[in-house]
């Protein structure tokens, strides 16, 4: 065959191949179906709800049934919509119903797009409600809150996240309606939020509730961020360190006062009368200590008339010459006592 | 007289709301059987009858009955953990619990369907409905007890 007709042979079918791809393309879109997909959740135990709108906002306005286990098929009686388009189903059950098979329609007419659903798990409650603190006798910090689902108090876990002065959060599983703080410090600010869910021996769900709203507890003023420091440590450091670097090229740069500091007489000045006192001191704790002690006498007038009229010899008044102003060694007991002609008392030697 | 009959009424009071306590421990304490034996089972293709989810309330225990006696002869009671959830599931606690499922004629039991009538399927899901049906008589009995203690 040649090459030409090897060539139209093949542009021949390729062209066919174009017209085909392009046949299967329009048949497929012209058939398919658009399947609206259905997710139901059971809110809070009380009620279903189905919607339709996970990809968008649908076209046409379905209408929706529902078969709750055994029952008949039954029309929706209370829709959601969005721009006056139906986009879900609310439906009233009972607590146990989730346990049961659940089924649901969605058809425009033309369409029926069904479905079953297992809602034993897809269950999500309502946060709890009153979170209140109280400061406890105990001097622990207690908090309680309410639950508003119709589930049994023992069927529903509660979960608790708390910050001190607005830290991170610390997550941790709670006790039925309560949850404690140990010894709070009085000077710190505890936020505490909590949330709940079914618990596993009654068909654990797999949705937590949202957090409720969150109590706070602790000073008003204690508003600590993160991490956070005075605006004055910073200069305060700088303000040091410069004082440092001052006093070091001081001493670097001022021989007078590197000798200063390096020589004796630097620690002499502090020291010198140091050494002194206690020399004094050390001489004067003896313990055969013996000090003299001190006459004491009355002076008596004497007028010059009377002396001269007497012996006529002059005599005046003179100072005692035991005064203990005159400094004695105390330790020389042989030394004789001046007398004086005028004392009449005796002078007694005090042994100390 | 009159104080005697006071006080025997108040022990009667008392241990029947034991007994429910007991019952809703008793429970449980199956639930947990359950979980270790459905985490320690070998992979099974075995096919059994298992009643429906959608069972009524009189018929619980009639389903409890089917579960009973098909575990006991798929899996027998060889196995510890076979064993232990048979003996729950056999207890006088339990049966009564379900016995108690707000069905109080003897003629509506009638309609039950037998266990050899319900469809079969595999042993992840005779498992799982058996969970269900234990955690929905449990949560009934929770609500009974409730409401017996209100009144």
């Amino acid at each position: 065959i040649s090459v030409s007709t090897r060539a139209y042979i093949l542009f021949l079918f390729a062209m066919m191949s174009t017209r085909l791809l392009l046949l299967l393309y329009l048949t497929g879109h012209v058939f398919a179906k658009k399947s609206e997909d259905v997710d139901c959740l059971v809110v809070n135990l009380d009620y279903i709800s189905c919607t339709w709108n996970k990809t968008g906002t649908p076209e046409v306005n379905y209408t929706f049934y529902s078969k709750l286990g055994n029952d008949q098929w039954k029309m929706c009686n209370h829709y959601l919509t969005e721009n006056n388009v139906n986009i879900g189903c609310n439906k009233e059950i009972d607590s146990r119903d989730r346990f049961k098979t659940f089924r649901t329609q969605l058809t425009n007419g033309s369409e029926w797009f069904e479905k079953g659903h297992e809602l034993k798990k897809q269950v999500k409650l309502n946060p709890p409600t009153n979170l209140t603190v109280l400061n406890g006798s105990d001097f622990n910090l207690w908090f309680y809150w309410n639950h508003t689902s119709p589930a049994p108090l023992h069927c529903v876990e509660s979960e608790v996240r708390f910050r001190t002065n607005n830290n991170n959060w610390d997550v941790v599983s709670a006790g039925i309606q309560k949850y404690c703080i140990n010894l709070p410090s009085s000077s710190s600010r505890y936020e505490l939020q909590v949330r709940n869910r079914v618990d596993d021996a009654c068909g654990e769900s797999i949705f937590w509730s949202d957090w409720s709203e969150p109590v706070v507890w602790g000073s008003n003023n204690s508003t600590y961020a993160k991490n956070s420091m005075s605006p004055w440590m910073p200069v305060m450091y700088v303000v040091g360190a410069i004082t440092v670097i001052l006093l070091a090229m001081i001493l670097l740069h001022h021989e007078r006062w590197q000798l200063f500091v390096t020589s004796e007489g630097f620690f002499s000045l502090f020291f010198k009368d140091w050494f002194q006192f206690s020399k004094g001191l050390k001489d004067n704790f003896k313990p055969d200590y013996n000090e003299r002690a001190c006459p004491v006498r009355e002076y008596n007038y004497v007028s010059q008339s009377d002396v001269v009229s007497s012996d006529g010899s002059t005599c005046s008044v003179t100072t005692d010459q035991t005064d203990c102003s005159i400094e004695h060694d105390p330790e020389d007991l042989s030394a004789p006592f001046p007398s004086n002609p005028v004392s009449s008392e005796e002078v007694q030697k005090a042994s100390v | 007289m009159k104080l005697i009959v006071f006080c025997l009424f108040t022990i009667y009071c008392c241990s029947l709301v034991k007994a429910s306590t007991m019952e809703h421990k008793k429970l449980k304490e199956v639930l947990r059987e359950l979980k270790m034996l459905k985490s320690n089972l070998p992979n099974t293709e075995l096919m059994m009858n298992t009643p429906p989810k959608d069972i009524e309330d009189c018929c619980c225990l009639t389903a409890l009955t089917c579960f009973r006696e098909t575990l006991l002869e798929h899996f027998g009671i060889s196995g510890k953990y076979q064993k232990k959830l048979y003996k729950s599931l056999n207890h006088t606690l339990t049966v009564s619990t379900f016995g108690l499922n707000f069905c109080n004629t003897e003629t509506s039991t009638t309609n039950c369907s037998t266990c050899h009538s319900h469809p079969k399927e595999n042993a992840s899901e005779f498992f799982n409905r058996l969970e269900s049906l234990v955690q929905r008589v449990r949560l009934f009995q929770i609500y009974f007890r409730k409401l017996y203690i209100k009144y």
